[in-house]
């Protein structure tokens, strides 16, 4: 995918819905993409040692000791828990299709939040809705 | 007597929220934050209704409750509320006081601000929600 393609893709994602084409352009330039086949897993319950992930294309499974909790799609994020709270992931994420991702290496999410403040806001609403589903859930 | 900008400096310097945020950014939250005093069995928050702001205990305990159960217990040092003025959406639990509470309140549009600004606080926010989506799913591995 050429920049200004990367850029549009973002340009239509909640995470990044409040930055304008140069700050889109300086994400586009701090992430990395890469690609996984479909069965390959991309965070690994209970390894340390990973990143934060954006999906641009393809889908992937949350899988806690074996059973799906969640899917996520293109736009959908994973890793940033781990990375934020210091510890191991807690669930499988397995590509359920070929899939492509933006990834940032876990000692750059912090800096990179507060360098777009913007994009934190809309990660912290995203969790707010995730702990009220987890609430809902629960009783 | 209410306390002075010292005094509420020192107060906010331990709250895990404020972790990491600099002395003059808290002598500029000190001026935002109002203290409000409550009395035991008092709704500090109530759940569904919505709410316009977050609160820090300074003393005293309380109680989170939701549809009756108790979730979880709040001491000197914890805040709570944030996720109303995050979402804009209605509260999701009770804060009961157990015993006479007194906490700092800050207005959602003093904090939204200042979630841009000491983009710090909104880290340390970001923690505390991972954390607590965590513990829910019932897999949350203090270290």
């Amino acid at each position: 995918m050429d920049r200004d393609e990367l850029v549009d893709t973002l340009a239509g994602m909640a995470l990044f819905a409040d930055l304008g084409r140069v700050r889109l352009q300086e994400v586009a330039h701090t992430f990395i993409e890469d690609s996984f086949s479909a069965g390959q897993r991309v965070l690994r319950q209970g390894f340390s040692g990973t990143g934060f992930y954006v999906i641009l294309d393809g889908q992937v499974a949350v899988r806690i000791d074996g059973t799906d909790r969640a899917t996520l799609g293109k736009g959908d994020f994973f890793g940033e828990m781990s990375l934020l709270l210091g510890e191991a992931p807690v669930a499988d994420v397995v590509a359920l299709a070929p899939l492509r991702v933006l990834q940032l290496g876990g000692p750059d999410l912090e800096s990179f939040l507060k360098r777009h403040p913007e994009v934190m806001f809309r990660m912290l609403q995203s969790l707010a809705r995730r702990l009220r589903t987890a609430n809902t859930r629960q009783s | 007597m209410p306390a002075s900008t010292q005094e509420k400096v020192a107060q906010l310097a331990r709250v895990q929220l404020f972790g990491g945020v600099s002395r003059p950014a808290l002598e500029r939250i000190a001026e935002l934050v109002g203290e409000i005093d409550f009395s035991a069995g008092d709704y500090i928050v109530r759940q569904g209704q919505l709410g316009n702001g977050l609160y820090i205990i300074l003393s005293g305990t309380a109680r989170v409750v939701r549809s009756g159960e108790d979730l979880a217990r709040l001491g000197p040092g914890d805040s709570f509320g944030e996720l109303a003025v995050i979402d804009r959406s209605p509260r999701m639990a009770n804060v009961i006081a157990d015993e006479p509470v007194t906490c700092f309140g800050l207005a959602s549009w003093d904090l939204l601000p200042l979630l841009e600004k000491e983009p710090i606080i909104a880290v340390n926010m970001l923690r505390e929600l991972s954390s607590r989506v965590r513990s829910l799913a019932g897999m949350h591995h203090r270290h």
